[in-house]
């Protein structure tokens, strides 16, 4: 699902663009690491390979047909960290190329769908892919389809898009579909890769240090979070966001009220600073933290 | 496919595809941040940004019609939750949301109309993004068509060989479905490892080296300028 421009409060996209460009960071930092030069062709035709699987049809249920979205099959088969960054550019092709996505919005659909979607995707294959591959792989593609649309969705919600709650309860029901088929397809795939080629689908190597536990579990909370402010009622939802700030003013009072003539008065210029050091202090806090586990994990 | 009329119509002569790649970014930039802080009625605002818009495809001599038709992809998305949100009481939100969101997409059609992909890539990775990323999205976009052209054949081989619609055979499409993906999994597989040894053998340096070098040149900075001063200015006055 990705999100266009000015459907997300100013607030939530500029948040959510200085979270994504550090975590972008970092995942160029480990994969930088994990892989040399000669991955680059491999990684960039790979992210092709996801476009086009678009146009392979899936038939489920009666009439209706999916297709892969790609991004646990390709942490499965590259590695959490390439995977992600070839998610990131498809991304931004698809918000450039195709007008799929906005481009301020870029950032929200970076963060939904190429750091939280992947790390989702690869964690369980990491974690006990070992163990029972088949369960792991589909939890993985599961979780990965469920967490970008709840993401989404909670973040149409926090900027003040007023959906009933059926309407909402129905769209994260349709998440969960396709995050079935998602799975379903991701299997299927794998298993045939596998008897073509093993080395296809590489073994899990076991996750060395505690970071990808923390960030799977903070993806997870985080897709969570994004389901059940999706699923509540809007009206609570708004209340936390005018205590919170998050949503713009206009959702709220009287539209015109707001925009009165003298809109370059000192509470403007107050807002507009304290929101750019609201931004400065998340970018610093989520860089910071890139910084210290890219320089852990290197040492 | 669109891609290719993008492709002709970044490869035009005008005052705009003149402009450097990099004064059109930061004037897009400039566009959506003004745009999207603009409330949904105030309307001189809003015609205003459109009026620039419109003199901008005409300046570029882009073709109007085509262009507003293709930025018409965003519209249903935004027209739905446009209802939902006029059904649910906010109608002011539900209006912002179809016609900012039109207007965003045909900004960024003019930049995309009036600059190759692989120059804005590059000015996109001299305003700091990542050089590893950049080059991802450039092998990303060169073989994206390629690949899709294999994809389309086997989906056209498949269908004439087991019949376009067989609801009773749905087990075997499934199968026969993921066993096309995978089979362009491995070409694709293939294709990359051949692509990386024709580039060792012919001296890949880690970047892609390009016939021109564009500078920034006073103009571009003074475009720059000077679209941004009108735009702030006219969403503050």
């Amino acid at each position: 699902m990705h999100i266009p421009d000015n459907f997300l409060s100013t607030p939530v996209w500029a948040a959510l663009d200085a979270v994504a460009v550090p975590a972008v960071g970092l995942m160029i930092k480990r994969a930088g690491r994990d892989t040399d030069e000669s991955r680059i062709p491999l990684l960039g035709v790979m992210g092709a390979f996801v476009f086009a699987a678009q146009m392979i049809n899936f038939p489920v249920g009666v009439g209706t047909s999916g297709h892969l979205v790609g991004g646990a099959l390709l942490a499965c088969t590259l590695g959490i960290a390439p995977a992600s960054l070839v998610m990131t550019a498809i991304i931004a092709i698809q918000a450039i190329v195709f007008q799929d996505g906005g481009i301020l919005a870029l950032g929200a659909n970076v963060f939904n769908m190429a750091i939280v979607g992947v790390l989702l995707g690869g964690w369980p294959y990491r974690t006990w892919g070992a163990a029972s591959k088949k369960r792991a792989i589909f939890l993985g593609a599961f979780l990965s389809v469920m967490a970008s649309g709840s993401l989404a969705l909670g973040e149409l919600t926090l900027s003040g898009i007023a959906m009933p709650r059926p309407l909402a309860l129905t769209s994260l029901g349709l998440f969960a579909i396709s995050a079935l088929i998602e799975g379903a397809i991701t299997i299927s795939v794998v298993q045939v890769l596998e008897r073509m080629n093993p080395r296809f689908v590489p073994a899990p190597e076991r996750p060395r240090g505690p970071a990808l536990a923390t960030f799977g579990a903070a993806a997870l909370l985080l897709g969570l979070a994004g389901f059940l402010i999706a699923s509540r009622l809007p009206d609570g939802i708004q209340n936390l966001g005018l205590q919170l700030g998050l949503a713009s003013k206009t959702a709220f009072h009287s539209p015109l009220a707001d925009y009165s003539a003298g809109s370059f008065d000192s509470l403007w210029l107050r807002r507009a600073t304290a929101g750019l050091a609201g931004l400065l202090l998340i970018y610093s806090v989520c860089a910071a933290t890139a910084r210290v586990i890219g320089r852990r994990r290197s040492a | 496919m669109h891609h290719v009329l993008m492709d002709q119509w970044s490869r035009g002569s005008s005052p705009l595809h003149a402009r450097d790649a990099r004064a059109k970014i930061l004037a897009l930039l400039v566009f959506l941040i003004v745009l999207a802080t603009t409330a949904p009625q105030a309307y001189s605002t809003l015609v205003i940004d459109a009026i620039v818009l419109a003199a901008a495809i005409l300046i570029a001599r882009l073709p109007l019609g085509n262009l507003l038709l293709r930025a018409a992809v965003v519209l249903p998305f935004s027209i739905l939750f446009g209802a939902i949100s006029w059904l649910m009481g906010d109608p002011v939100r539900g209006q912002g949301l179809v016609e900012k969101s039109y207007l965003s997409t045909v900004s960024v059609l003019i930049v995309v109309g009036t600059t190759p992909f692989a120059a804005l890539l590059q000015g996109m990775e001299s305003l700091g993004a990542p050089r590893l990323l950049i080059l991802l999205a450039q092998f990303v976009y060169r073989y994206l068509f390629v690949i899709s052209e294999q994809a389309q054949h086997m989906r056209i081989a498949a269908a004439s060989r087991q019949g376009a619609r067989n609801q009773r055979h749905r087990r075997s499409r499934l199968h026969a479905a993921s066993g096309a993906l995978a089979v362009l999994f491995a070409r694709s597989y293939q294709r990359a490892e051949g692509i990386h040894r024709a580039m060792l053998a012919r001296g890949f340096s880690g970047r892609f080296s390009t016939l021109e070098g564009r500078a920034f040149r006073l103009s571009d900075g003074l475009f720059t300028a000077a679209v941004a001063a009108f735009l702030i200015v006219v969403r503050v006055q």
